[in-house]
């Protein structure tokens, strides 16, 4: 699963996208208490497929993005890995990235979406597999119900599948799938480290994320991260949120070193407007933990205030989108509320769906944690029907384009 | 007493940061406007008091006499007399005002017996006058037609009453009180707008009575030094709100959520100190960098005014359509409709550039009435201009502008 971050977009703590150390912003003579974000899971999918091959071949296929790569097993055996034996878990360094990149035989003039899963992929690989007397020769094939590059944490649910599946198939964790089982998950211990390699992963690829993304993708549910402490909040409630793709590309470390310019530029008024969205996200987390299988509409009304005020706030960080806005007037304009949701300057928007509109599910969607990574039965998969209604924060699984069509069809 | 015809103006005003926010005690920018309110007041020999505000289509008359017998010992608490609602209440019956007599109306006349009948209180005689206001600003748009009606009145009344002096000398057109003179003017246009609005911040007067740029905090208020000279174009949205439920709203929301709110209304504080302290860097020629930051500023404080929850429709409309023109602006005032504020730059298609000459808007001032056909109309020496229409929101004389 992936997640998009509800609020809190504390840009110095945005996954993947901060320079150098990642040193979070601080106010001469003065400790503050960073940002707190809450991001929730989507029931949107990464799947990771693995079956032993017997051609001494490893093979990787994302149909998604078009990937369809091959190593053999024998030349990977033959390499000096002492790189990556660096204690229990290898942190990915630049040197390191540099030295699987020769490993993977990428050609110079490979795409940086293909160049980064191939080796957050060997990384994984060589690593988890590095104790095996052999490495595995193995048949992966992972697709995605996931747009890239959209802010909706598609490259963590594929390390936390990767992650996940390699450990399992290397006996690091135990396969928990019991008979007659359709679908099972793994114990808080084995989650823990299938997150710890997962966050490598996303080191791979993102440089300095801050583990939001692949926490959620990992435990499901929804969590509030602060200073790269992760908890989950307990009893969220069943709310409906409508995911728009403005399909406008944006690059988020342009966008986050934006922000913090403009908080240097202007520190005074900057700085004030990041404690305020601070205390949005606590407000969020408290209403949200009060909240209980039937919300009020009060609450409903203080969600969507909090919305409301976030998406100015990130407006007046810079990181706003006139796409963003049109979203934000069209769902307006039918009683609903919006913000952009990750890096804005176009990407991914979230709309509040309350009940009482038109094509809304109301409370007989039963409240549950949503799922994080599990493991599935590929016999019983068929027989599961598609729409989970125990899920918690439920997307519409359809990412609409703002033509606006599947929103009037929702809310005619 | 008066013997001759006074004619006295006084202009609005734009906010250009902090509304709302100078509720709560931070600090706001106010500039005067060349949009001007004007009052003639010539003595009557018929023992009546005229007033006509031919704006709003009112006029009304008082039989001096009467007025003379009415008990105002409910005015005389001291030099300046708080306007308190028990005040106001027996305002109302000395004015007779019919039931179904509008705000708008009942506020004008109150504000005005109330000034008058206090300023004039120490006559041996309440004076007999003939009183004309009429006004280039419109009424509950944000741009302090009241307050520049209450300054306009209560320059007149003290002329009269003679506890200031008439400052035109020989062939002035125009000229304005001293320094101490203002303050009393000021003062008591203060009451007017209390008569008014309840419980005004006083800027609007302020900015009414002493011109050109001020900075307004919890009462303190301070002209901004040189204020260089910008172009603003103003835009009336015409959509009608209500300042006083705006307001409650603001405040409604930190109460409700203070941790959120606190900070948002510092971050407008600092917004306004960083405007102020550019306009002081700002010479005769601003420099591209300097324009940048006001637009800035102008940007992020619209999105926290709308975060505040005084926005509107038409007011995103403003900014957009300004915005694909290269240009940045913002609501001034109470918000909810109302006003908006573009900031013009040099190289603007239609902007006249640093011929402007930079000089102190004028305040409240007197003008020789045989004199005044023969000023221009255009003040060029005028500091922070707006653009003398106000236009409508179809963007007609906006796109003529920026063609």
């Amino acid at each position: 699963s992936s997640s998009p971050l509800s609020h809190g977009r504390s840009r110095l703590q945005e996954s993947g996208s901060c320079s150098g150390s990642g040193a979070e912003w601080r106010q001469p003579g003065r400790r503050r208490r960073r940002q707190v974000a809450l991001a929730v899971a989507l029931n949107l999918r990464t799947f990771l497929r693995l079956q032993p091959h017997s051609n001494g071949k490893v093979d990787l296929s994302l149909p998604n993005i078009g990937i369809k790569w091959a190593w053999d097993v024998a030349r990977l055996q033959l390499l000096d890995t002492s790189f990556l034996e660096q204690g229990d878990i290898t942190t990915p360094t630049p040197e390191l990235v540099e030295k699987l990149k020769e490993v993977a035989g990428l050609p110079e003039d490979c795409a940086v979406t293909e160049s980064l899963a191939v080796l957050a992929f060997l990384y994984l690989y060589l690593s988890i597999c590095r104790k095996q007397r052999a490495l595995p020769s193995l048949d992966i094939v992972v697709w995605s119900e996931l747009p890239h590059g959209a802010g909706l944490g598609s490259s963590a649910a594929y390390s936390v599948c990767l992650a996940a599946a390699l450990l399992t198939v290397c006996e690091e964790i135990p396969n928990p799938l019991k008979d007659g089982d359709c679908v099972n998950r793994w114990t808080k211990e084995d989650l823990e480290l299938i997150n710890k390699w997962a966050f490598q992963g996303e080191r791979v690829i993102h440089g300095n994320p801050s583990g939001v993304d692949n926490a959620v993708s990992t435990w499901g549910g929804a969590l509030r991260y602060q200073q790269g402490k992760i908890s989950s909040l307990k009893r969220p409630p069943a709310l409906q949120i409508l995911l728009t793709n403005t399909k406008v590309p944006r690059n988020t470390r342009t966008l986050v070193a934006g922000v913090r310019n403009r908080l240097l530029k202007f520190p005074e008024i900057v700085a004030p407007l990041l404690t305020s969205i601070d205390a949005i996200s606590l407000e969020c987390e408290r209403v949200l933990g009060e909240m209980g299988e039937a919300p009020a509409p009060e609450q409903y009304l203080v969600l969507e205030e909090l919305i409301d005020m976030n998406q100015h706030h990130l407006n007046a960080l810079g990181v706003g989108h006139a796409s963003l806005d049109q979203l934000c007037q069209v769902t307006r304009a039918r009683g609903l509320h919006s913000k952009l949701t990750g890096a804005g300057g176009g990407g991914c928007g979230i709309t509040l769906l309350k009940p009482g509109i038109p094509g809304v599910g109301g409370p007989g969607c039963q409240p549950g944690l949503l799922r994080g990574v599990h493991l599935e039965n590929s016999l019983e998969r068929k027989k599961r029907p598609r729409n989970r209604s125990q899920l918690c924060c439920v997307a519409l699984g359809k990412l609409i384009n703002l033509s606006g069509s599947l929103l009037s069809s929702l809310v005619k």
